[in-house]
C-alpha cells in the first residue's frame, strides 16, 4: 500500500515535471515575451527596441533558453517560483492571495453540484423511464451542453430584471470575513458552475444504482419487505455511490476550466482570473505557478480518489 | 448445348449490388431513428445547422454586418448647442437603430451596432460548425497514429507516450487551448489546430485500448505467423476494425470543442474576424439590464449545437459500440 502511494507520488511528480517543461516551451514559443507584451498595451512610443532589450536583460529574457530553462528548473527543485514580472512580488505571495478566493469559490461549486446531482441521480434511478426520470434527464442534457457563462449571464439578466439583489460587492470579502456579502457575490458564480458540473456525476450515479438495483441482494431486501427508503439508503446507494467517485477527479478539472471564466466574469481576484492574465502578459514565472498548482490539485484529487476508493471498496486491492 | 448452370455455384449475392446497398443503408438510418430517438433530433438539429452553415443568405433573412437605422423622435432641425451638449444625435432625422427588442422586422432584436441579431446568429453557424468538425478530425487522426503506435508496440514507448498523455490530461482542457491559441494570432485554423491538439489524449486513450483489444486476436496473430509487415497489418487488419470507435470518437467530442471554441471567444481570445456565438454572449454583456437578447440567442444557438452533437454522439456510440459508454 505504502509502495503503492510512493510509486503514485513519483510518477505525478514526473506527470508535474512535464506539465512544467511543456509550458516552459510553449510560452517561449509565444510571439513577444514579457518586455515586448508591456510595452504593447499601453504604448507612447516607450517600446523602442533598446527600451525593450534593456527589460529583457532585467528579466533575464535575453539569456539561452536552455539556461533559462536550467535556471527555472534548479530554483523550481529548491521550490522558488520566482517573482511575477508584472507585480514584482515573489509568485508564492501571488498564489498565496489567489488560491484561497478559488478554493472558496471551488468548495461551493462542489456542494452546490452534489446536493444537486445526488438527489436528482437517485430520484431518475427510481422513476426510470417515467416523468420525473425524462425531465431530469432533459436537464442533465441541457447541464452538459449550456456554456457557464451563459449560465451565469440569464442568472445575471434574471436578477437585474427583478433587482434581487446586488451583484457587484464593495471590496472582496472572504467567507470568514463577510459571510453574507461574499455569499451574495459568489451566488451566481456558485450556481452556474454547480450546474454545469451536476450532469456527469448525475448519470453515473443514475446508471450505478440501475445496475445496482438489479442485484439479488436488492430483491432478497425486497422480500423481507424492508422499507423502501431503507432499501434505497442502504442497499442500493451505498453500493452505487463509489463508482461516482472516481469521476470526481474528472469533475475537479472541468470546474477548474468553469473557474476561469466564472473568476473572470465576476471580478473574484482568484487562480483562474489570475491565469488568464499570466497568459495574455506572458508572466512566464506567475503562469508556471499557477500551472503547477492547478496540475497538482488535479493529479493529486485522482490520486486521493483511488485511495479512498481502495479504502471503503474492500474488493478493490491497490497494487 | 446448354450453358452449365452457375447459378448455384456462384450465387448473384444482392447484398453487393448498389440498390441493396443503398436501401440498407436508409435502413439502417431509419433503425437508427427509431431505436434512439433523441439522436435522431440530435441529427436533424445538426443537419439544420449545417444547412445554415452552408447558405447563411437563404436563411438569415439580412446581411450579417448590415447597419439598420430608424426615425430620431427626439429629431430638432436646428438644435441649439445646449440641445447637442445633452443628445448629440438630436440634429440627425435618422439614427442608429440600437438595442432594439425582437420584432417582425428582427425576430432576435438589434445589437449594440444596429445589426441584425437573427441574422449575427445564423451566420455564426459556420464558424462552429468548421471548429467543431476540424478540430475533431486532427484529434481523430493525431489520436489515431499515437493510439495505434502506442498500443501496436507497447513497452517503452507506450509508457512515454502514455505518460505524455497524462501530462497533457492533468491540464484542464481549457488553460491548454488559452496557452495554445496565444501560439500565434488567433485565426479560425490556428483555434481548430489548438482544439485538435487538446483533443488527442482523450482520442489517442480510446483509440489505445480498441487497438489493444484487436491486436490480440487470432486473425493479427495469423497475419503475423505469414509474415506480414506492422504497417500492413496496422493498414489491413488493424484500422478496418477499429472503424466503430474511431466513429464515436470523431462525433462525441466535437460539442465539447464547440463549448470550447465559444468559451475562448467569450474570453476575447478566440477567432478575430469570424461571427463568433461566445463573442456574441461576451458583447451583449456590455449591456445586460436594458437588452440581454444578443447574451441569450447567441448563448442559446450554442446550447442547442453542442447538446445536438452530444444526443447525436452518444446514440452513435449506444448502436456502435455499447462498451464504450461513460467515456
Amino acid at each position: 500500500m505504502q509502495q503503492y502511494i510512493l510509486r503514485r507520488a513519483i510518477l505525478n511528480i514526473f506527470v508535474l515535471w512535464i506539465v512544467t517543461t511543456l509550458v516552459f516551451f510553449a510560452v517561449q514559443v509565444l510571439p513577444g515575451n514579457f518586455a515586448a507584451q508591456q510595452f504593447a498595451g499601453a504604448n507612447l512610443g516607450g517600446a523602442t527596441p533598446e527600451a525593450i532589450e534593456r527589460a529583457e536583460v532585467v528579466l533575464g529574457l535575453d539569456k539561452p533558453v536552455l539556461e533559462q530553462y536550467g535556471t527555472f528548473l534548479w530554483d523550481l527543485v529548491q521550490f522558488d517560483l520566482g517573482e511575477s514580472f508584472r507585480s514584482k512580488r515573489s509568485v508564492w505571495s501571488e498564489l498565496g492571495r489567489a488560491v484561497p478566493y478559488s478554493i472558496e469559490l471551488g468548495i461551493l461549486i462542489v456542494l452546490v453540484g452534489f446536493t444537486i446531482a445526488i438527489p436528482v441521480g437517485i430520484i431518475s434511478a427510481i422513476k426510470q423511464d417515467q416523468l420525473p426520470d425524462y425531465l431530469l434527464r432533459g436537464g442533465a442534457i441541457l447541464a452538459l451542453a449550456a456554456p457557464v457563462f451563459w449560465t451565469a449571464s440569464i442568472a445575471v439578466i434574471l436578477v437585474l430584471q427583478w433587482d434581487l439583489f446586488k451583484i457587484d460587492v464593495d471590496g472582496q470579502p472572504h467567507l470568514w470575513e463577510d459571510p453574507r456579502l461574499a455569499l451574495q457575490w459568489y451566488l451566481i458564480p456558485m450556481f452556474a458552475g454547480g450546474i454545469a458540473s451536476t450532469a456527469t456525476t448525475m448519470r453515473l450515479l443514475r446508471s450505478q444504482m440501475l445496475e445496482v438495483l438489479r442485484e439479488d441482494y436488492v430483491v432478497t431486501a425486497r422480500a423481507k419487505g424492508l422499507r423502501e427508503r431503507t432499501i434505497i439508503m442502504r442497499h442500493v446507494l451505498r453500493n452505487a455511490w463509489l463508482p461516482v467517485l472516481t469521476v470526481m477527479g474528472l469533475t475537479v478539472a472541468t470546474i477548474i476550466g468553469s473557474q476561469i471564466v466564472l473568476e473572470q466574469m465576476f471580478n473574484v481576484p482568484g487562480v483562474g482570473r489570475l491565469l488568464f492574465q499570466a497568459i495574455t502578459l506572458r508572466d512566464t514565472p506567475l503562469l508556471e505557478g499557477l500551472v503547477l498548482v492547478v496540475a497538482f490539485v488535479v493529479v493529486f484529487t485522482n490520486l486521493f480518489v483511488d485511495l479512498l476508493y481502495g479504502l471503503l471498496d474492500p474488493r478493490v486491492r491497490l497494487a | 448445348m446448354t450453358p452449365p448452370d452457375t447459378s448455384s455455384v456462384l450465387p448473384f449475392d444482392d447484398r453487393y449490388s448498389p440498390l441493396a446497398r443503398v436501401t440498407s443503408a436508409s435502413l439502417a438510418l431509419w433503425r437508427f431513428f427509431r431505436q434512439k430517438k433523441l439522436g435522431g433530433v440530435g441529427l436533424v438539429i445538426v443537419l439544420v445547422f449545417t444547412a445554415l452553415a452552408v447558405f447563411p443568405g437563404a436563411l438569415g433573412r439580412y446581411d450579417s454586418t448590415l447597419v439598420f437605422d430608424r426615425d430620431n423622435p427626439n429629431f430638432k432641425a436646428d438644435p441649439t448647442v445646449a440641445e447637442l451638449a445633452e443628445d448629440p444625435d438630436i440634429g440627425s432625422p435618422r439614427v442608429v437603430a440600437q438595442f432594439q427588442a425582437p420584432s417582425g422586422d428582427h425576430w432576435f432584436g438589434t445589437d449594440r451596432f444596429g445589426r441584425d441579431i437573427y441574422a449575427r446568429v445564423i451566420h455564426g453557424a459556420e464558424l462552429a460548425l468548421i471548429i467543431g468538425f476540424g478540430a475533431s478530425l486532427i484529434a481523430v487522426a493525431a489520436g489515431l497514429s499515437i493510439g495505434v503506435i502506442s498500443a501496436y508496440y507497447l513497452g517503452w514507448i507506450d509508457l512515454m507516450l502514455q505518460r505524455v498523455m497524462d501530462a497533457i490530461y492533468a491540464f484542464p482542457f481549457l488553460i491548454l487551448i488559452l496557452l495554445l491559441v496565444q501560439i500565434s494570432e488567433p485565426s479560425t485554423r490556428n483555434v481548430v489546430f489548438a482544439l485538435g491538439f487538446g483533443g488527442i489524449p482523450f482520442a489517442a486513450r480510446l483509440i489505445r485500448s480498441a487497438v489493444l483489444a484487436v491486436r490480440g486476436s487470432e486473425y493479427v496473430q495469423a497475419a503475423r505467423i505469414i509474415g506480414a509487415s506492422d504497417l500492413r497489418i496496422m493498414l489491413r487488419h488493424v484500422l478496418p476494425n477499429i472503424g466503430a470507435v474511431l466513429t464515436i470518437t470523431f462525433s462525441i467530442g466535437i460539442g465539447a470543442y464547440i463549448l470550447a471554441e465559444a468559451t475562448v471567444s467569450f474570453l476575447g481570445a478566440g477567432p478575430r474576424n469570424e461571427i463568433s456565438w461566445g463573442r456574441m454572449v461576451s458583447s451583449g454583456r456590455g449591456a445586460l439590464d436594458i437588452h440581454p437578447w444578443e447574451s441569450v440567442f447567441a448563448g442559446g444557438a450554442i446550447t442547442l449545437l453542442v447538446m445536438a452533437f452530444n444526443l447525436l454522439g452518444d446514440a452513435l456510440r449506444d448502436v456502435l459500440d455499447p462498451r464504450l459508454r461513460g467515456v
